[in-house]
């Protein structure tokens, strides 16, 4: 019972040691149905998912999957009807409407509508959540700032929703699903509503909870920024849970890679094998990432993220997600022709010179491929 | 380690305050609340205040009374209703130890027709005699005129009477039953619900306008009689009760005054009618508050849902909406206490009635108000405990 009891002091703050590895969310034999007798409709087909501390999963699938009924039921939002789940070591097929009520207080959600209070500043909102918690309340105004400003709403905490934009609001209900550190957080399309910068604050902090404070994560997006950063991709069709794959770096490069139209010819061996060799790396806004007849050493892919390309102090294009720079010096050996510079936070897959020579012989198709666009950018 | 109510213990600290910030938010939508809340409070209150004032109408002139012990004809239901009793009684009431006087009253109703200054047409009014010497009413004007009523012929005449009876006119002389009459001065009682207008005089003028230049008072309407000092009413009252004939009715003043108050209230139709107005007034009120408690709750149950699904029990969101519901009625009962203040002035201005704030209506009006507006609020209240928290998703 004792790792149950939520952390009294700042939870995000202090990184809470993995006392347990058993898991926060256990479903199995899950079958729901909507309707009764004639009208009865199943919409869950024996599901089973088992979510370890820490983990940040992406429910992926087509609308009418199932994920969201999946998800209210894990969240004890509706009454379990056929198989089990277990939350937080609680069988919730066995809790009373009291029960249920009690441990969705441990539960951090985020849903598609903020559903703020009109009437409640931005704090007061957040500060409702934190009423249900175990915050001193003397200590709920720096808590509640706090995570705020996490979120980049420092400017806003006494703000009312009608003076906020879309994608603030969205972050002032993602601030009050997790101000009191829960050990499961549950979202449905939590980044819909906001733009690239906020997008990013996000994925920080719910990576931070998953770190830090040891919480899994189920998540339903389609928000490829936050595919990156999953641990797990469940994909549901119909109901059903078709694939359920615990992604590392290279695959998460691969997934990335196949939306690409220049990979689309690798087979997936070859794929994974560039993927595999493919490291992350970060720019900072302005940052020079090649620089104008310096010897080329390696290949870009942009992840997320601007840049310009300037050809003698002349912006000579501007390249964003998927498009990939720096080719050119490797296949013809010669100087780089161009700077090129982060307009914004950049996140780019590098691959060495070597590595990039070897994915050219490899496929004649792709090297086909590069060397149209070589050609086409000579 | 269950924590039963999310406010309790340490964070009962400072709650957040959601029904005064929902209530408080849009003012335009609270003037429109108030307003309307407001329009059938003042309802209430206008019936409350007509029904007090109905009462105080007919009560001030017991209440304006001097003695102690009355008595007046066990046949009686009113005190408007002729039923004279022989004035031999006030000697056997006299020898009653304790009793230090016993004056008599004599009064009309329906045969006096006093001529209006203003317009020259005759008029119903009520007549009170006494004897100048032993003044019956504590009024001061009255008091202070009362050595004048021994001319024959003279009268006082009552300043606040209904404004047609013309005797807040400076006239000098008018006629009662066609005969002269000298008006020697005025006092102030007002009308009642029986009486437009009050003349007072001897009983030797009493009698002379009822029957004739020669006539005797045909008897007396209420004996009123005065304790000597250190008398105890009780035993005073016993032993008048053991002297005087049984169709004698012995009351103290309050009980006079209750047995008028009882007739009002339970025989006459009065009583009822007043409480159908304020009954009415609380419908309207019951329906102007669901109303709009229904659209505060009907606006906000995504975010009603939404604390249901972070773990609010349906207990809290019902305190919410009573909540807004009380502060609702507050938000109406006070603006429209202030006015009836105006309007009590406005009304007892033109009709003559002692419309007068009390505390009792001030209670009974607050009452009703809360009562109105957390009933419709529990009616309301369905909404948000049916509000589905798997919806919000």
């Amino acid at each position: 019972m004792g790792a149950m009891i939520a952390e009294p002091s700042a939870p995000a703050a202090a990184p809470v040691a993995a006392a347990t590895t058993e898991p926060v969310v256990t479903v199995d034999g899950l079958n729901h149905f909507y309707g009764e007798g004639a009208a009865r409709n199943q919409v869950l087909f024996d599901n089973r998912i088992e979510v370890p501390p820490g983990d940040l999963v992406v429910m992926t699938g087509p609308s009418g999957a199932g994920k969201t009924t999946l998800l209210t039921l894990i969240g004890a939002l509706r009454s379990v009807q056929q198989g089990r789940i277990e939350v937080l070591g609680r069988d919730l097929s066995r809790l009373s409407p009291h029960g249920l009520v009690e441990i969705r207080r441990e539960i951090g959600f985020v849903f598609q509508m903020h559903n703020l209070f009109d009437a409640l500043s931005a704090y007061e909102n957040v500060k409702m959540a934190m009423q249900l918690g175990h915050q001193r309340p003397d200590q709920m105004r720096r808590r509640g700032s706090e995570i705020l400003e996490r979120l980049g709403l420092g400017h806003r905490i006494d703000y009312k929703p009608r003076h906020l934009s879309g994608g603030e609001r969205q972050r002032v209900a993602i601030a009050r699903a997790l101000v009191n550190g829960p050990r499961l957080v549950l979202a449905d399309e939590p980044t819909a509503a906001l733009d690239r910068d906020s997008t990013r604050k996000v994925i920080d902090l719910f990576k931070a909870m998953t770190i830090e404070h040891d919480a899994a994560i189920i998540m339903v997006t389609h928000d490829y920024r936050i595919i990156e950063s999953a641990d797990r991709l469940v994909h549901m069709v119909d109901g059903r849970i078709v694939s359920d794959v615990v992604l590392h770096d290279a695959m998460r490069i691969c997934e990335f890679l196949r939306a690409i139209d220049l990979f689309r010819t690798l087979t997936p061996t070859q794929l994974t094998d560039v993927a595999e060799k493919m490291k992350k790396r970060q720019y900072a806004a302005g940052e020079t990432i090649i620089r104008e007849g310096e010897p080329g050493e390696e290949f870009f892919l942009i992840s997320d993220g601007e840049v310009d390309v300037v050809r003698a102090d002349h912006e000579v294009a501007r390249l964003g997600r998927g498009d990939f720079f720096g080719e050119v010096a490797l296949i013809s050996g010669e100087p780089r022709n161009a700077t090129v510079l982060a307009t914004e936070p950049l996140d780019a897959f590098v691959l060495g010179k070597t590595d990039f020579q070897s994915a050219i012989e490899t496929s004649a198709p792709f090297r086909d491929q590069l060397y149209r666009v070589y050609f086409s950018r000579h | 380690m269950a924590v039963a109510f999310p406010l309790a213990g340490r964070t009962r600290a400072h709650p957040v305050p959601l029904a005064w910030r929902t209530i408080t938010a849009n003012r335009w939508r609270l003037a429109r609340s108030s307003a309307g809340i407001g329009f059938a409070v003042l309802l209430m209150l206008a019936q409350l205040g007509f029904e007090n004032a109905f009462f105080n109408a007919s009560l001030q002139v017991l209440r304006a009374l001097d003695g102690d012990i009355f008595l007046q004809s066990v046949h009686k239901y009113q005190f408007a209703t002729q039923d004279p009793l022989p004035i031999s009684l006030l000697a056997t009431a006299r020898a009653v130890p304790g009793v230090a006087s016993a004056a008599p009253l004599y009064a009309d109703w329906y045969d006096l027709f006093w001529k209006s200054p203003r317009d020259g047409k005759s008029y119903l009014v009520r007549g009170f005699a006494f004897d100048p010497k032993t003044p019956v009413f504590t009024l001061p004007d009255v008091n202070a005129g009362s050595a004048q009523l021994q001319t024959p012929g003279a009268v006082l005449t009552d300043r606040r009477a209904r404004r047609f009876l013309g005797m807040d006119q400076d006239a000098r002389q008018s006629e009662i039953n066609g005969v002269k009459v000298e008006i020697v001065g005025q006092f102030a009682l007002g009308p009642d619900f029986v009486s437009d207008g009050t003349v007072m005089m001897s009983p030797a003028t009493f009698a002379s306008l009822m029957h004739g230049a020669a006539g005797n008072p045909p008897g007396i309407a209420l004996g009123v009689i005065k304790l000597a000092s250190g008398a105890d009413p009780n035993t005073v009252l016993k032993a008048l009760r053991k002297a005087l004939p049984t169709d004698i009715a012995v009351m103290t003043k309050d009980r006079l005054i209750a047995f008028e108050r009882a007739f009002q209230a339970d025989v006459s139709s009065a009583g009822p009618i007043f409480a159908i107005g304020t009954i009415v007034g609380f419908v309207v009120g019951m329906l102007i508050s669901y109303q709009i408690t229904f659209t505060e709750v009907s606006d906000q149950l995504p975010q009603y849902a939404t604390l249901k699904a972070i773990g609010y029990p349906t207990g809290y969101l019902m305190r919410v909406v009573l909540e807004q519901a009380a502060l609702n009625a507050a938000a109406g009962w006070i603006p429209a206490w202030l006015l009836s203040l105006g309007l009590y002035r406005l009304i007892g201005y033109i009709a003559l009635l002692p419309m007068r704030m009390s505390p009792g209506i001030t209670f009974i009006s607050l009452g009703l108000t809360l009562g109105m507006c957390l009933l419709s609020a529990v009616i309301a209240v369905g909404r948000v405990i049916r509000a589905d928290p798997a919806a919000v998703f």
